[in-house]
């Protein structure tokens, strides 16, 4: 039965990505027609671009919003030469790979007029890769796991945001949110074609008779984040722009769950068979 | 032949040579594989001593649960090398084979059974994986040992300091406060004042054995229990009970006022309350899983600790005075009945299973085969099904907890064969006094 649900899941996910993207095509033009208010600045001394959602993270989280909107720096950016031919997204896809517990969340990011254009602003800008991803509940990414790829130079720079016990089930824990910056660095030909690889892992989900808890994942916030070479000490900013990836395929994790049924019988024969054991070993000891 | 060439240097030098090169290999498989030979818990004690380096907490880093003393232990780990920590529990876990040497020569083993029961510990593949991936049991098992070396050489006091010390390190070494105050009792000084040790018999048979004079049967439950009730008020025990419970209050004070309520609730508290639903060796997991939303009654508590209680003290009452046979029927029997029981706890028994072996009747040939067989099978089964859940995604929640269920049964025949099969031979010789009043209660 658990087989034969696949194709199923598979045809829903099919159709949502397809809802998905119709009501992406719909509200696309009014995003370019006020293509501005997706580019803000940020100070340099901000190492994070989602820490200020911490707040709605822990609590209840808000499915979609605009992180450049709501920056309360939009002034910083006058004066700035942001309108320039900083890369375009031209494809995303993101897929979950693996079995089980454990997986990962692979991203192909393509870039438009690459290598060209991309090489030309990275002569003069540094720039990085920022993705955010909320993870919905469920599911959680492991901080120290990620650190050690910052330390391999993976990740420019790694964070999770929300709650980052590791050991709870989803029943006594929140939501979190990973952000992951990837350098563009004007050596690399990979850049065109950028793959990102996040570790995932799973909860213990709540009960549930159907056997089977399905996880999905909303759409990840992709921009890119970028300054001057040269900084001017007093006054360093960076310059974030969306790169309007959402939404992408909807991803969906089937995580194996308990079953409430289970409850009678499994409580009775385990202390039953505790207490059959621990009986054997009394007298054991007396008639030894 | 092959005896003559079975040395305990020759032993202890194969197996730091083996440690060694699994300690490289090691290194050589993080660098290059995706799965990594070195334990997880091994980066998080490794991050807490970063952070003690740093001047920071060592529960800054999530999911530390030890005494701060561990990440001191490490701090080389960042000053030094990362690989510092699996050298000093590598050297702990050879230490280990010395004491059980030491151990075994002061109860009069002879070379041979010595050696092999030494190999017994230094080549089983728990032990040596364990120490080389990062493991710190290595620590606890060595310090174990000690204090039985202390105990057995009349150093009271040393044992004491060692034992508050590595209960606050580790807490499940308090199973055996019982056991230790109780030989600590009228018995326990000779009439120089330090103990007679029991020195081991030629021969294993059982049969002939159980009618000399010089092997003392076990008391009666009721015997024992008046024993223990008169041990408890000797000048060794309160002595020992003072000075442990000073050591583990020392210890525990010093890293409250260190570090406040991060470290009781971690490396404390939580050990104590520790329930996890997440799937481990343990019957209780599913049990766990299944109620973690709506918590747990009171009946439920009682009954999951009841078993537990009642094996310890039937443990104690009856084998005490055999001391580490009684440690490990403790641990193998603490271990098997815990709500929480993974693969780095199976070395706690592991090291004091040397120390029964030359009194054992169990031949390797047949029952020890069927024992080893029947343990690791059940266990291999159990690995099956959790391998399904947690990398297949498959629902086998079910199968699983039956597969528990068997490896608790499984456990308990290897107890109650080992338990059959034992020599009971009481670690120290009763002086006359006590030794006439247990013959006149006999008669």
């Amino acid at each position: 039965m658990a087989e034969g649900s696949g194709p199923w899941l598979l045809a829903v996910a099919l159709l949502a990505a397809c809802a998905s993207g119709i009501a992406a095509a719909a509200s696309s033009p009014e995003k370019a027609g006020t293509s501005q208010k997706f580019i803000n600045c940020i100070p340099c001394s901000r190492r994070y671009v989602a820490d200020a959602y911490l707040d709605t993270l822990t609590g209840q989280l808000a499915q979609q919003h605009d992180l450049t909107e709501t920056s309360d720096s939009a002034d910083l950016c006058k004066g700035l030469d942001y309108d320039l031919d900083a890369p375009v997204l031209s494809k995303l896809h993101r897929q979950l790979v693996g079995e089980g517990s454990h997986r990962h969340l692979v991203y192909h990011v393509k870039f438009a007029n690459c290598p060209d254009a991309m090489v030309n602003f990275l002569d003069s800008y540094s720039a990085n890769l920022v993705v955010i991803e909320n993870l919905p509940n469920g599911v959680f990414a492991d901080p120290f796991e990620l650190q050690h790829f910052v330390e391999r130079k993976v990740f420019l720079d790694v964070v999770v945001f929300g709650d980052t016990n590791l050991e709870l089930p989803s029943a006594l824990s929140n939501r979190s949110s990973v952000e992951t910056h990837v350098d563009l660095r004007p050596s690399e030909s990979m850049n065109c074609n950028l793959v990102i690889d996040l570790p995932l892992h799973a909860r213990y989900p709540p009960l549930d008779a159907s056997g089977y808890a399905t996880v999905e994942f909303g759409s990840p916030d992709l921009l890119i984040r970028y300054r001057k070479k040269e900084i001017l000490s007093d006054s360093c900013f960076w310059v974030l722009k969306d790169l309007n990836a959402a939404p992408v395929e909807k991803v969906a994790w089937r995580i194996p769950c308990g079953d409430e049924a289970h409850r009678g019988f499994v409580s009775s024969i385990t202390f039953l068979s505790a207490l059959v054991c621990s009986i054997f070993i009394v007298i054991a000891a007396l008639f030894y | 032949m092959a005896s003559a060439a079975l040395t305990l240097p020759r032993v202890m030098l194969a197996s730091a040579a083996l440690r060694l090169s699994l300690m490289v290999f090691g290194e050589w498989q993080d660098a290059h594989l995706e799965v990594r030979y070195t334990d997880v818990d091994y980066l998080v004690f490794s991050d807490a001593a970063a952070s003690v380096a740093a001047g920071g907490s060592p529960f800054a880093r999530a999911t530390y649960r030890y005494s701060p003393l561990l990440a001191y232990l490490l701090l080389p780990n960042s000053l030094l090398h990362p690989a510092w920590g699996k050298l000093l529990f590598s050297a702990a876990d050879l230490l280990v084979g010395l004491f059980i040497n030491t151990i075994l020569k002061l109860r009069g083993v002879p070379d041979r059974t010595r050696i092999w029961s030494v190999i017994a510990w230094l080549f089983n593949p728990f032990t040596f994986t364990i120490g080389t991936r990062g493991n710190c049991e290595p620590i606890v098992c060595a310090v174990i040992l000690w204090i039985l070396i202390c105990l057995m050489n009349g150093r009271v006091l040393q044992a004491a300091f060692w034992y508050g010390l590595i209960v606050h390190f580790r807490i499940y070494p308090i199973i055996y406060a019982i056991p230790f105050v109780i030989i600590l009792g009228n018995s326990y000084a000779g009439p120089a004042g330090s103990p007679i040790l029991t020195q081991w018999t030629s021969k294993q048979h059982l049969e002939s054995d159980k009618s000399n004079p010089s092997v003392e049967e076990p008391t009666s439950l009721l015997a024992s229990l008046w024993n223990f009730v008169q041990s408890l008020v000797t000048r060794n025990a309160i002595l020992f009970g003072l000075l442990s419970g000073s050591m583990f209050f020392l210890w525990t004070g010093v890293f409250f006022h260190l570090y406040g309520w991060d470290f009781l609730n971690e490396a404390l508290l939580y050990h104590l309350s520790r329930t996890d639903p997440r799937h481990n060796f343990s019957i209780y997991f599913y049990h766990i899983y299944l109620h973690h939303q709506q918590g747990f009654s009171s009946i439920q508590k009682v009954a999951s600790f009841l078993p537990q209680l009642i094996v310890q003290l039937a443990l104690i009452l009856r084998f005490c005075r055999d001391l580490p046979f009684c440690m490990f029927l403790q641990t193998v029997a603490f271990v098997a009945f815990n709500k929480v029981m993974t693969a780095q706890y199976f070395v706690w028994f592991f090291c004091l299973l040397p120390l029964i072996l030359p009194w054992t009747g169990i031949n390797l040939k047949w029952k020890g085969l069927a024992c080893i067989l029947v343990w690791m099978g059940s266990q291999l089964h159990w690995l099956m099904w959790a391998y399904m859940l947690e990398f297949k995604g498959r629902n086998v929640f079910i199968q699983l907890w039956v597969a528990g269920l068997m490896f608790l049964a499984a456990n308990i025949f290897v107890m109650l064969m080992v338990i059959n099969q034992h020599k009971f031979t009481p670690l120290f010789s009763s002086s006359v006094k006590s030794g006439s009043k247990i013959a006149v209660k006999k008669e």
